[in-house]
């Protein structure tokens, strides 16, 4: 079996699995119900229980690849932490009162697996479509927005000196990384420039830099039909950045999921500020963040993009899920253009 | 010599409704069936782009001719189209551009995700 780059057998993994919960959480650490959740050729996410001190816990395994098959020649353009740093980050959220996994583990050399970490696990559903638009989570969505807008505005008071590993961005440099991206493929699409050009004449004045969770949305957090918001996930990518960079994110439509609501397709934009506003002490200025969420829209079109071609650059092997995404690049083109003509 | 029988567009159509209708239903929630339904919606894809791309690139090619001024081959005018926005040389709020802008995003949505559009 390989897994992000290292061969061992599902044997020899699921012992060092075990030694390494007796090490860091507590013995005997036997392992029940292993499973792979997701898998890529720099991380994999797991599932599994884990028997400590004679009681059975549910917990999750993240590992990423010490080495990379083929090296990334637009590796470091978003800044992606560590194994390590990513476990630190959520450590400061949940002192923060934000709500994120909590970490038991941060795997060291002794492990003998990849770097990680293990969480607990959190039960809910995490799956965007089923939040935004199954009956049983109409509840849920009722009150999601404004638990967004609460738990971005704990995120944001997060001290960026807790954390100096984060990397800050400022809107012209994140601007500049989608060029680079762009460039770096020979890619021109009219659409595209459009809205490049347009980010460039509308950078925001004003920002307040703030730790940023960096991809904030539906589809990144666990929610229950009866209390909404459980957790956060996906903490890899945060940094310092505009506040409103995640919220703005939050709006993109493609994290909407086909529901009808502009805010993760569960709840709208007055809800979000309104709670945000209540937890920060701050306004929110929705232009600012409309700015953000056309940004975000023009984001995530290049990484549509990046997924299409990333097979030229022979820095994955071909994959039917990554390509079809290649072919998504246009909707969130198509989302900018209503965004900003009005018509969204 | 003969068109070739059946037509690419059959291939892909029976294609299709073999992964549907026969091997989908047999397989249990997960990835297996995830990425099944992930490789119809890229046959379906296709299928759309060979039956819809001809007419879309014809009408692109006669907007980027009359933008530009000049006739050509639609990937060498968008690219130029491209770079003249990139440089400043067309206002982002033109209105020909914007025309042209949605109706080509409109064009690729039709091939690639129509429902997107009106969503």
């Amino acid at each position: 079996m390989a897994h992000a780059g290292i061969s061992i057998s599902l044997e020899e993994f699921s012992a060092r699995l075990t030694a390494a919960v007796a090490r860091h959480i507590g013995p005997p650490g036997t392992i029940f119900d292993l499973q792979r959740l997701t898998g890529g050729a720099t991380k994999s996410t797991w599932s599994f229980d884990a028997d400590v001190a004679g009681a059975r816990n549910p917990f999750i395994l993240q590992l990423a690849s010490s080495h990379s098959p083929v090296p990334d020649p637009l590796a470091g353009i978003t800044p992606h932490l560590t194994a390590e740093e990513d476990a630190r980050v959520m450590i400061a959220a949940v002192r923060g009162g934000v709500p994120a996994p909590r970490v038991r583990a941060i795997l060291g050399e002794p492990d003998g697996l990849d770097p990680g970490y293990i969480t607990e696990r959190i039960p809910g559903e995490s799956l965007g479509a089923r939040i935004a638009r199954d009956d049983r989570f109409a509840k849920a969505r009722s009150v999601m927005a404004s638990q967004c807008g609460t738990i971005l505005a704990a995120i944001h008071r997060l001290d960026p000196a807790e954390l100096p590993f984060l990397t800050p961005q400022s809107a012209q440099q994140m601007l500049a990384a989608q060029y680079q991206i762009v460039d770096h493929y020979g890619f021109r699409l009219p659409a595209l420039e459009l809205g490049l050009r347009w980010a460039a004449e509308n950078l925001p004045k004003n920002p307040r830099n703030t730790v940023i969770h960096g991809d904030f949305r539906n589809g990144n957090l666990i929610a229950g039909e009866e209390d909404g918001i459980r957790c956060i996930l996906d903490w890899e990518i945060a940094g310092i950045g505009d506040a409103m960079y995640d919220l703005g994110w939050l709006c993109v439509k493609t994290w909407r999921f086909g529901g009808r609501n502009p805010v993760g397709g569960f709840g709208s934009r007055e809800d979000l500020f309104a709670a945000y506003e209540a937890a920060s002490g701050l306004s929110v200025d929705p232009a600012h963040v409309r700015f953000w969420e056309a940004f975000g829209c023009i984001r995530w079109a290049v990484i549509c993009l990046q997924k299409g071609l990333r097979f030229t650059d022979a820095t994955e092997p071909i994959s039917i899920e990554q390509s079809a995404i290649g072919r998504r690049t246009e909707e969130p083109l198509w989302d900018f253009l209503n965004l900003i003509e009005d018509r969204a | 010599m003969p068109e070739i029988k059946p037509a690419a567009t059959i291939l892909l159509e029976a294609a299709v409704k073999f992964l549907e209708e026969e091997l989908a239903p047999t397989l249990p929630a997960g990835y297996f069936r995830f990425q099944t339904r992930v490789t119809i919606n890229v046959l379906n894809t296709v299928r759309r782009e060979l039956e819809l791309r001809a007419a879309h690139a014809a009408a692109e090619r006669e907007r980027l001719s009359a933008m530009l001024g000049r006739a050509g081959e639609v990937e060498e005018m968008s690219a130029e189209l491209a770079g003249r926005i990139r440089d400043g040389g067309i206002s982002i709020d033109d209105p020909g551009l914007r025309t042209h802008v949605r109706q080509s995003l409109a064009d690729t949505l039709a091939i690639n995700n129509p429902k997107w559009v009106g969503r």
